[in-house]
């Protein structure tokens, strides 16, 4: 049987018979979500929210910072809390996926617990120290889990212990050297997901850390226009054009129209961002303006005709 | 979860099999006009991508911001009757383009026109003094007869938004804010109706059917804008007062939903939906006085239900996003705070696990 979607019904109801109620029968058939998609959404809903609430109880409990507990009370407490989830997480009747939820719920509490450990000894909420080993000690479930809402927070905390480091300890770096260490890494991690991605259920995962790539590399570019010459710039020039280059490839061979719309939209950026350095008079502004309608629509065009040949190859 | 691939087809016996398919699950012979099915087939193949309409929406924004530069360096926007003239030149001649050829490579363009043309005419209105009352009337206006001559997808989006800007805009210029939470309420019964007559909307004529999904996603948005200005204090001086007043609308849909939902999840068992009626009102009576977070989960319902995952992205979002906001501004220790929290993530625990024994049970007979 065809897979029949909303567009599908939307274009046929316009040229044909079709009444309201059959179309509702149809849609109901074939696009609304059935029984078993349900119950698994009200399923994970429910744990994550319950995982979610009580994760959120314990942490306002240590930012109260309770006087009348002691250190060790504390610190006792929390990771009795990280033994007893982790246990759990090991029984076997429980499901895998309310495994990696709890488990995640046990990853923010190893946050938590420096975070009490750096109340007690003064080290400061927000030190990059605090965030690393946060980072560090939860590497091991990260991996064990596999599971990418996990992975993405794990990213996150490795983003951000990396720019608070270079807030508090490295303030020489310049921006555009931030930008290329972050736009390396996270292209790193992205070209070596879509390696090892075989199963092509990870899409969202892995469209966000193209985003966050594409980003740090664009903004860094559009620093280094702006800014006074840094050695890092036509480095940080180098690896984008060939990473965005290699984006491109990957955009075509698996037919992803996704890197094919963002890499040309960074550019496009890129380039505004280049006229504008050149003049800031108000007929720049009037030619970026006409510059962007003109690129787009050309990216979108060519775009279009990619995807018409992908059809005509099917 | 599963949603359903996307992807439209587009030769002729795939077309053929696909309209036999709708026959299939019909009980009374059907007629389709199958030429023009297959022209409307290879003129809409290209409408497909989000990444496309995203592409266009966001090339149309910066391109009127860079406008918005010239304007301001150039001075020009002191200079009236041009302004107008030129404004409404703009908007005309974008809503003329897509009449003339619905092709989606004039979007950019046609958006861009649509945005610099608004803004223009706002410059411009505002030069010869004309009130905010007027002014935000003539876009509701211009924007409504937009949405009646073209319904290309993202022309009508923006006209939603641009519809749901002046209505917030008139009430905010008058001072009106406690009637911000039944505005909003009535979005979110719009929007609910829309959802659920799904087949009902589109076949009463070509117009609505075209203009379906880009209403769907502009109220959805509309709807969230309104939140905003209820889920984070101090953007508008609302008394919180007021706030149920859109919690009386909003539950009640919920739980509408939820009737609906026991058919589609056969539930029969009276005790059984007494108790999930009970937990459902429970939950979301606590939040009555912060209706954003019940309307992020009224938009996650209704986007699941119809499988709309763009919708149902946008909910999960918004839902984190508010309960956050709710207990960031909650007046409490952060010890209360935290028994709060604790408890009701403990209640859903048991309910989850209540509930899962219960699927064990009727797995297991």
């Amino acid at each position: 049987m065809k897979n029949i979607n909303r567009e599908d019904i939307q274009i046929i109801v316009r040229h044909s018979s079709l009444t309201a109620q059959g179309i509702d029968r149809i849609l109901k058939r074939k696009v609304y979500n059935d029984k078993d998609a349900w119950q698994k959404f009200f399923q994970i809903f429910i744990i994550s929210l319950g995982v979610g609430f009580t994760v959120a109880g314990i942490v306002f409990f240590f930012a109260y910072n309770w006087d009348d507990l002691n250190k060790f009370t504390k610190i006792g407490l929390l990771q009795g809390l990280i033994i007893i989830t982790t246990l759990i997480v090991l029984l076997p009747q429980i499901k895998d996926h309310v495994k990696n939820i709890i488990l995640t719920g046990a990853s923010v509490l190893v946050g938590v617990l420096f975070a009490v450990f750096g109340q007690i000894y003064q080290t400061g909420a927000n030190a990059y120290d605090f965030f690393l080993a946060w980072t560090i000690f939860i590497t091991l479930w990260v991996s064990v889990s596999n599971f990418s809402p996990l992975w993405l927070i794990y990213l996150f905390l490795i983003n951000t212990t990396f720019i608070l480091y270079s807030e508090q300890v490295a303030k020489d770096w310049s921006g555009i050297f931030i930008c290329l260490v972050l736009f390396l890494f996270n292209a790193f991690v992205l070209i070596s997901a879509v390696y090892l991605d075989k199963s092509k259920k990870l899409k969202w995962f892995l469209n966000i850390l193209a985003l966050a790539s594409i980003s740090y590399a664009t903004i860094g570019i559009v620093i280094g226009i702006f800014d006074k010459y840094q050695h890092s710039f036509p480095i940080l020039i180098f690896i984008a054009a060939i990473t965005f280059g290699l984006g491109i490839w990957h955009g075509l061979k698996t037919k992803s129209v996704f890197y094919l719309s963002v890499i040309p939209f960074s550019l496009i950026i890129i380039v505004s961002a280049l006229l504008i350095k050149i003049s800031d008079s108000e007929m720049m502004f009037l030619l970026v303006s006409l510059f962007i309608i003109g690129s787009v629509t050309l990216t979108i065009k060519n775009l279009i005709g990619i995807q018409k040949k992908w059809t005509h190859e099917q | 979860m599963a949603f359903k691939k996307n992807g439209l087809m587009s030769n002729k016996e795939v077309i053929k099999e696909l309209l036999d398919c709708f026959q299939n699950e019909a009980d009374t012979p059907l007629e389709f006009d199958e030429e023009a099915i297959l022209l409307a087939y290879q003129k809409e193949d290209q409408k497909q991508s989000i990444s496309i309409k995203i592409l266009s929406i966001f090339g149309g924004i910066l391109a009127s911001i860079a406008f918005l530069g010239f304007l301001f360096i150039s001075g020009l926007y002191s200079s009236d009757i041009s302004l107008l003239v030129l404004g409404g030149v703009l908007i005309v001649t974008s809503i003329w383009l897509n009449k003339k050829s619905d092709r989606i490579v004039m979007d950019t363009f046609s958006v861009s026109a649509f945005i610099i043309g608004f803004i223009l005419l706002g410059f411009g209105c505002l030069q010869f003094k004309v009130s905010d009352n007027i002014l935000s009337i003539i876009f509701i206006i211009i924007a409504f007869a937009s949405l009646n001559i073209v319904q290309n997808y993202i022309l009508s989006f923006i006209a939603v938004l641009i519809i749901n800007g002046s209505i917030l805009t008139l009430i905010i210029s008058n001072n009106l804010y406690n009637i911000i939470p039944i505005y909003i309420a009535a979005i979110g019964m719009m929007m609910t109706y829309l959802f659920l007559k799904e087949g009902k909307i589109i076949t009463i004529n070509k117009t609505l059917s075209k203009l379906y999904n880009p209403v769907k996603i502009g109220l959805i948005f509309s709807f969230l804008i309104g939140l905003i200005f209820l889920g984070k204090k101090g953007i508008l001086p609302i008394d919180a007062n007021y706030n149920w007043l859109s919690s009386i609308i909003i539950i009640p849909l919920i739980v509408y939903i939820i009737t609906i939902l026991f058919k589609v999840i056969n539930v029969q068992n009276t005790s059984h939906k007494i108790g999930i009626y009970i937990f459902t009102i429970l939950i979301l009576l606590s939040t009555a006085l912060s209706p954003a977070i019940s309307g992020a989960f009224l938009i996650i319902l209704l986007s699941f239900f119809v499988n709309y995952k763009t919708g149902f992205v946008i909910g999960i979002i918004s839902f984190i996003y508010f309960i956050f906001q709710f207990y960031y501004d909650l007046n409490f220790t952060l010890l209360t705070k935290s028994i709060i929290l604790f408890s009701t993530g403990l209640l859903f625990i048991v309910f989850y696990l209540f509930t899962y024994k219960k699927l064990k049970a009727n797995e297991n007979v």
